[in-house]
């Protein structure tokens, strides 16, 4: 397992309207290795294996089915930086790192000051040969009212 | 959240077929869809289960997933494999593995073998990766023991039917059905392999009727306007055809009858 905390994310609980939904979004993850399990706290960076979900703090889960380890060619698995040529109409490369919405209503109304801290703990499948944290590009806190 | 359907008269010519829960199977049902998947187990040509499995992930990797395209592109494919099977088996359709009331894998596709001691094409003990020329023992489902939340999910799937935009369903379906996918293990945790293993169908099936009940809560709710002329690979399929399970000639049924009408039913014997 392992675990890595966000800076603070501003969370808008100055609106005059509260919000109705709020959404974690993981961006550009990356889902070349193999499949794993993330648990999202909010505001508990010492979240670990033994935290479980019934903690205020808990906030989500996903799991990320993900495509193994690479069988093809050298350079089989390398996502193109873009279109081969303008007329390239083709669909994304299948290892084109996706985004990952997590709904967090719920755990997002419990906090009371005005940021959060995201821990992610990221568990490995069985058989994986790899124990690595989540490999993405952004997080996202949205709210919607 | 079942469709009841009761069929009664002699079938006519273009009449729906009918998935239904491997749960519901008699055991002549299960036998028949054992020898659909043996029969297309042996093909090792573009009508075969390699072949079909190869669409998926290895080695064609044509699937969609966390894309606008999740549903419409596994619907596709689900209904290209089905009519494969048909044309080995005239009639078998493709059960639905229901994981919001059942906390285990259904029996049909972990049993050794069926009634008559031949080995369960169902449960997967190796594969071959389509062309590969290279059957592999495949590793045991582990059923449970990765660390995603237990079944049944019934619970999850009422709060996804509860959206009321395409996206916002098919993102909270698909985050229901990765977990299923890591909750079951074994090559079914790996995008690569899943499709090797016969229980992704059933798991599919059900994803795909969960869309069929959720469209007929939410008539209109479409996919964004502009992907719906877009061709899905690798059949050409658009978005806009699969929009509609009764044109593409299925539909899901919670119980079925039929009994015999007046007339001969279009290609019944004589006696």
């Amino acid at each position: 397992m392992q675990r890595w905390t966000s800076q603070p994310l501003k969370v808008p609980l100055e609106l005059a309207v509260p919000f109705v939904r709020a959404d974690l979004e993981v961006e550009g993850v990356e889902h070349d290795g193999p499949s794993s399990y993330v648990m999202l706290y909010f505001n508990l960076p010492d979240a670990d294996e033994h935290t479980g979900r019934d903690v205020p703090q808990f906030a989500g889960a996903f799991s990320l089915f993900a495509h193994g380890s690479c069988w093809g060619d050298p350079g089989h698995c390398e996502v193109p930086s873009g279109p081969v040529t303008a007329f390239d109409r083709r669909p994304p490369h299948p290892l084109t790192p996706i985004n990952i919405t997590v709904r967090v209503t719920d755990a997002l109304r419990k906090v009371t000051n005005g940021d959060v801290t995201v821990t992610m703990l990221t568990f490995p499948v069985l058989g994986s040969d790899r124990d690595e944290s989540l490999r993405f590009s952004r997080l996202t806190l949205l709210t919607y009212d | 959240m079942t469709v009841q359907i009761v069929v009664r008269g002699a079938p006519a010519v273009g009449t729906l077929q009918m998935r239904r829960s491997v749960e519901k199977l008699l055991p002549g049902d299960l036998a028949v869809l054992r020898q659909a998947f043996s029969q297309a187990m042996s093909l090792t040509d573009n009508r075969g289960f390699g072949y079909f499995a190869g669409w998926h992930g290895r080695p064609f990797d044509w699937c969609q997933h966390h894309t606008s395209l999740f549903l419409p592109w596994h619907r596709s494919y689900l209904y290209y494999f089905e009519l494969s099977l048909q044309a080995l088996v005239p009639g078998v359709t493709l059960p639905w593995w229901d994981w919001t009331t059942s906390a285990t894998i259904p029996a049909g596709y972990t049993d050794a073998t069926d009634a008559d001691g031949n080995s369960n094409p169902l449960l997967v003990t190796e594969y071959t990766v389509y062309q590969s020329g290279k059957t592999r023992k495949a590793p045991p489902r582990t059923p449970g023991q990765n660390p995603v939340p237990p079944l049944p999910y019934g619970d999850r799937l009422a709060a996804a039917m509860q959206d009321s935009s395409f996206a916002d369903f098919q993102s909270a379906l698909e985050g229901i059905h990765d977990d299923v996918h890591v909750w079951v293990g074994g090559i079914m945790q790996d995008i690569e392999l899943a499709a090797y293993d016969p229980l992704f169908y059933a798991h599919h099936v059900m994803i795909d009727r969960c869309w069929r009940l959720w469209q007929t809560q939410n008539p209109g709710a479409i996919p964004d306007p502009s992907l719906l002329d877009l061709a899905l690979q690798p059949n050409g399929m658009t978005v806009r055809q699969t929009l509609d399970v009764t044109r593409l000639g299925y539909d899901y049924a919670g119980t079925i009858d039929q009994v015999p009408g007046t007339v001969a039913a279009p290609g019944a014997g004589a006696g």
